[in-house]
């Protein structure tokens, strides 16, 4: 019984990860149609930078504060000088390309500032282990699941409630009728690229206490949000966050009665079996393209 | 002496050089030492230590005149961690720089590729830190591939020695990265136990990067292991300390040397008590060599608390291999190859890391290590430290 209930815990807690990675990933494709492939180094430049912020004697709340509006800042100039610039082409070569080519950039950059050390990144919430339904957790793990969760909702809200959200939508669903409206749509997909990179560093932020900050710490991550946003259907919300949540609990049952080599064999499966049965993902909407 | 004179001088030295070795008919390697390690990726660090352990014998040994009269140099090539690049790396060092002996890096993945092409072309290969026992005892002869540095097959006898101690019935667990290091490392500790009449109770395996060993460690805590033995890096041995810690779970942890980095920074008080193996430490008592060693780091790199030097087995190892290869070239009278290759095996010295006497046998095909057992050291992490175990708080 423990031991199921720890790799539930344990699961939902990197599941929580992966679910606001793929969050992020939902933004971006929602309003952009792209996605910043260099996502998962949001989230190192998230981890890192609190990491470094904390060691040259900063209080943690601060540093945090500042290290995700930094990913912020980096999600918002990356969309433009390495996505709107290929955003009009016909495929979707010029932007994938860049990103990834932006992201191992700045992963070099961290492995020379790191030498490639892990750096910690002390927090209370991993102090000390507490006990649930016999699993030991750190409280840092059982937050993180929950501010997905969070995050999912606020976005509904930022989405349905204030006029950016609506503006969001409304690019979403067709870039000309919305600039025909007046809207700014430039400044729309850029605002999508700063808050799904926002949210990556917030992941970032949450994740380094538990794992270390390093340079490559956002690789993995990165990776499968992003299978996790396809799986879930990269076009709903509530989709990619379940998705998540649940793939990181599958992941755990797997190392634990299988084994940890087989993880990503068996996950990397499932994913493919999920496209082939779900083509648009397991919550996601069929979109339309008008010729 | 204006620079064109220089030059001319210069010329006309080499050119009796030239003529004085000219007596070699084929050609002639380069005063240089190739070195191909990680100096980007998650093991840049380990790039760093090898290339200061490697320089700060170089230039003393320039400083005392050279090799043959000629000055050493040190060429620098990054790996990354990888293969393919590390094979690439070692074409280029001894077919285009022409050097007389390729160093080698922190990866064993790397160093088990190199025996190829090392053995293809004939230069010799000194190994400073991967310890994989197959990149050494590879089977050729004659053997290209030396090494100053710890082998696998030995850390496994000697953590198992260790390990014994602290449980006397050998409930003994194995942790180990799934990479070649890892891998590598699991039928050495098997034998290793077998040997001393034991079986593990429980072999566990985790990538790079895993966020999470729970599942690992529970399974290691229902087996009943009293110990814990870690074949990982700091990242990942933190990672099994941390889930250690959240089940409840205290064993004996005792690992290899990836977990000698900085696991104490990363897990704080829970690295207390957690053994490393290491070939060197400038904690203990410092021998000449290691005093002037230490003044060098001060001056030279600003390292000036000697407890703040990480990765101290991958300096000094480094440093006394670079010393071994010249010595190797002064026997041989000679920048060439084959030649070298055969002198490895009369060198003779007092290094900083131990006594070399003689470095290699070559009628041991396990003595292409110049490190024995006996030179292993034990160290333990104390308060984000790691010191000797002997006379630590844990050596009771």
């Amino acid at each position: 019984m423990s031991t199921v209930a720890q790799y539930i815990f344990s699961g939902l807690a990197i599941g929580g990860i992966y679910a606001l990675v793929a969050l992020g990933f939902h933004i971006m494709w929602s309003a952009a149609r792209a996605v910043n492939f260099a996502h998962g180094d949001t989230l190192m430049i998230g981890g890192l930078m609190a990491a470094y912020l904390v060691a040259s004697g900063w209080s943690l709340v601060l540093a945090c504060g500042l290290a995700i509006l930094a990913g912020g800042a980096f999600g918002f100039v990356l969309e433009r000088l390495a996505v709107r610039p290929f955003a009009g082409q016909a495929n979707s070569i010029g932007w994938m390309l860049t990103t990834i080519a932006v992201g191992i950039m700045v992963e070099s950059l961290a492995t020379i500032e790191t030498q490639g050390y892990a750096l910690p990144l002390p927090s209370p919430g991993v102090a000390g282990s507490v006990q649930v339904f016999g699993a030991g957790l750190y409280p840092q793990e059982l937050v993180i699941p929950v501010i997905a969760v969070i995050a999912m909702a606020g976005l509904r809200l930022l989405q349905r409630h204030t006029l950016i959200g609506r503006a969001m939508q409304a690019v979403a669903h067709n870039k000309n009728a919305a600039a025909l409206m007046g809207i700014d749509v430039n400044l729309v997909i850029a605002f999508s690229f700063a808050l799904a990179s926002l949210t990556g560093a917030a992941a970032g932020v949450l994740i380094a206490p538990v794992v270390q900050a390093s340079a490559t710490m956002g690789v993995l991550p990165g990776l499968k949000g992003f299978a996790v946003a396809i799986m879930g259907g990269i076009t709903s919300a509530p989709g990619v966050v379940l998705t998540g949540l649940a793939y990181g609990v599958i992941e755990k049952f797997v190392e634990g009665y299988i084994s940890t080599a087989a993880r990503e064999i068996v996950g990397f499966s499932l994913m493919i079996v999920v496209l082939l049965v779900f083509p648009q993902g397991l919550f996601g909407k069929r979109e339309v393209a008008k010729v | 002496m204006s620079s064109k004179g220089l030059m001319r001088s210069q010329l006309l030295a080499a050119t009796v050089a030239f003529g004085l070795l000219s007596s070699v008919a084929h050609a002639q390697q380069q005063p240089c030492i190739g070195n191909s390690a990680a100096v980007t990726g998650p093991a840049a660090f380990s790039g760093q230590a090898i290339k200061m352990g490697a320089q700060i014998a170089i230039d003393e040994i320039n400083e005392a005149g050279g090799v043959l009269g000629q000055k050493l140099r040190l060429v620098q090539y990054d790996d990354a961690g990888a293969p393919p690049r590390g094979v690439d790396n070692t074409r280029r060092i001894a077919l285009a720089d022409k050097c007389i002996a390729v160093l080698g890096g922190f990866h064993s993945t790397v160093a088990v590729a190199q025996v190829e092409p090392v053995h293809e072309i004939g230069i010799p290969y000194m190994g400073v830190w991967a310890a994989n026992t197959k990149a050494v005892e590879n089977g050729r002869d004659p053997n290209f591939m030396f090494r100053v540095s710890a082998k696998d097959k030995w850390v496994a006898r000697f953590l198992v020695d260790e390990a014994l101690k602290v449980s006397k019935d050998g409930k003994i667990a194995f942790f180990y990265e799934n990479t070649g290091w890892g891998n590598g490392a699991l039928p050495d500790i098997k034998a290793a136990m077998a040997a001393r009449g034991k079986e593990l109770v429980a072999a566990e395996t985790f990538n790079w990067n895993d966020q999470d060993m729970s599942p690992q460690v529970i399974r290691a805590r229902d087996a009943g292991a009293e110990v814990v033995m870690i074949w990982s890096l700091d990242r990942e041995g933190n990672q099994v300390l941390r889930a250690m810690d959240k089940i409840g779970y205290k064993p004996a942890v005792i690992g290899a040397w990836g977990i000698s980095g900085n696991l104490g920074e990363l897990a704080g008080p829970l690295a207390n008590g957690v053994r490393v193996m290491q070939t060197y430490s400038f904690l203990t008592p410092q021998s000449e060599t290691g005093k002037k060693m230490l003044a060098t780091l001060a001056a030279k790199y600003g390292l000036n608390d000697p407890s703040a030097i990480k990765a101290a087995s991958g300096i000094a190892d480094a440093y006394d291999a670079v010393y071994i290869l010249a010595d190797a070239i002064k026997i041989a009278g000679a920048f060439d190859w084959a030649k070298v290759q055969k002198a490895l095996y009369e060198v003779n010295r007092d290094g900083l890391v131990a006594p070399y006497k003689p470095a290699f046998d070559k009628s041991d095909p396990e003595r292409n290590d110049a490190l024995l057992p006996e030179n292993y050291l034990l160290a333990v992490w104390h308060d984000g430290k790691l010191i000797p175990f002997k006379g630590s708080p844990y050596d009771k």
